[in-house]
């Protein structure tokens, strides 16, 4: 199983990173979820940083989906870095992430 | 206390005492946070203005985006904005449910609240940069591109009536002049930022009713193209030429905002140019800058120039089409920069605006009370008992109606 992203399907909702910090640890809160919205809201710049088992970070950039660097994964120094996150479990098979999605920008994918 | 911090901040500019109250929870589920706004307001003299929060802020409701901004009554009227983007999540995941300012800061300065703190920070260089350059300035100082900003320009900290309070770089939630309330305080803005978390008495009820409820409104919405699926107006041509992306506020699933590119190709989807444009979510204003005849790409350098002021864009637009015959961003440039007010902006040029989402304004207050945007309720239908049925495993009792 892998999480798919379509960075130009993504509004820039955040409900990834709610649903996600809300699986892992049952409260709502952005800052301990394995995806991280990135946004650069002056330019209109946004996409996500989603923390993999395999993988390791996945950039889901506005120009393309690629495996990132340490750097690129963070969220800014009022959060935890997504490196000191747990990666993605896919919810145990419910990924949650995908299914809120009001996009379908994050898929499931075998 | 499920969805809530049961906190307020009291800021007292005058003497820059910073203090908490305690709320009380049954209070807070009350879902009328507009009401607890107004007693706190009261509470601390009238003479002032509250940040608020609802009890469904930052939940998985859909478009459970608001906040709202409460200033003192003028000429009797409530004088009330939405605070939304991703403003009103991160104000209260910044530790406070509310926030009450009264006084006036001896120097100029800005509001920094961040993890259950808040602290006046004193910045006098900034007095002299517009609101743009204030949340530059307070998202480097701190470190952080996701700080939320509340600022304002020139327009607010002369007090005009037609000033406007401005998001991060937008503006279009505040038609009624709060920006005013900030800058006669001295206050340049007020940001935040926060790592709080909401506990939720049933997790997975909350998520499955979320759910149920975005499927069928997405399935009766379809795809939100932006600002032109609330208003038909905007789905002209020289408009979508330059149509980069619509944004989305936390949370919403049928964003309302579409960023126009007029520096760079709308289509360039790299970070490349810093100001490439502007965020349009201000209907009022886009339709009074189209209705005077400026094109798609004048009304975006218009509202640019109206936000980086503060000034609230239908008035200034309304009074260059009453003292010059038209509207043009060199027009506008000349009124900017007079260094006088102008009348504020008719019940007639205000179509479209927040308040008026609904047909009536109750609903409008309801929403802002349980911290749900107006704008997506009155589109996908306001249903209490669809929102309670999301609300109830959130908060572990349902919603009074």
């Amino acid at each position: 199983m892998k999480l798919n992203i379509e960075p130009l399907k993504c509004i820039g909702c955040g409900l990834c990173e709610m649903v996600c910090s809300l699986n892992r640890d049952s409260v709502l809160t952005p800052m301990t979820s394995s995806i991280i919205l990135h946004i650069e809201d002056k330019s209109n710049y946004f996409g996500l940083v989603l923390k993999t088992k395999s993988e390791g970070l996945v950039l889901g950039r506005p120009e393309g989906t690629a495996p990132g660097q340490q750097a690129s994964g963070a969220s800014g120094p009022g959060a935890k870095p997504i490196l000191l996150r747990e990666p993605c479990d896919f919810c145990a098979g419910e990924t949650k992430c995908a299914k809120i999605c009001p996009t379908k920008c994050i898929t499931v994918v075998d | 206390m499920y969805m809530a911090n049961g906190r307020v901040g009291v800021v007292d500019l005058d003497t820059l005492e910073i203090s908490e109250l305690e709320l009380d929870e049954e209070w807070l589920l009350s879902g009328d946070a507009v009401s607890i706004a107004e007693k706190l307001l009261s509470d601390s003299g009238g003479d002032g203005f509250v940040l608020g929060s609802g009890i469904l802020t930052a939940s998985l409701v859909p478009a459970a985006c608001a906040g709202f901004v409460l200033g003192s009554p003028q000429d009797r009227a409530k004088r009330i904005a939405p605070l939304l983007g991703h403003a009103g999540a991160e104000f209260k995941l910044s530790g406070f449910d509310f926030l009450v300012i009264k006084g006036r800061a001896s120097e100029p300065g800005y509001l920094w609240a961040r993890d259950g703190m808040i602290e006046f920070v004193r910045a006098p260089e900034a007095k002299g940069f517009d609101s743009w350059g204030r949340t530059d300035k307070i998202r480097d100082s701190q470190g952080d591109k996701r700080i939320q900003v509340l600022s304002v320009g020139r327009w607010g900290d002369a007090g005009f009536d037609s000033s406007q309070f401005v998001v991060d770089y937008w503006g279009g939630e505040d038609k009624s002049g709060l920006g005013s309330e900030l800058g006669t305080r001295n206050l340049l803005a007020i940001a935040f930022r926060g790592m709080g978390e909401f506990e939720v008495s049933d997790p997975e009820g909350h998520l499955q009713a979320c759910l149920r409820i975005q499927a069928k409104q997405m399935a009766r919405m379809g795809r939100s193209f932006g600002i032109e699926s609330y208003d038909a107006a905007f789905a002209r041509g020289d408009f979508r030429q330059l149509v980069h992306r619509p944004i989305a506020c936390f949370g919403c699933p049928f964003p309302c905002r579409s960023f126009l590119k007029i520096h760079e190709d709308p289509g360039v989807m790299e970070h490349s140019h810093k100001e490439p444009g502007y965020l349009h979510y201000d209907i009022p204003a886009l339709q009074k800058a189209l209705e005077s005849g400026m094109s798609a790409r004048e009304a975006t350098e218009v509202l640019i120039k109206c936000a980086r002021a503060g000034a609230e864009p239908v008035s200034v637009i309304a009074e260059s089409m009453r003292s010059n015959g038209n509207a043009s961003p060199s027009s506008i440039d000349r009124l900017l920069s007079s260094g006088r007010d102008v009348p504020k902006a008719g019940e007639d040029d205000l179509g479209g605006v927040f308040a008026r989402s609904f047909g009536d304004g109750q609903s409008y207050m309801k929403c802002l009370g349980l911290g749900l945007c107006p704008r997506y309720w009155a589109k996908a239908g306001l249903d209490i008992t669809a929102v309670s049925e999301c609300a109830e495993p959130a908060i572990g009792v349902p919603l009074k109606r």
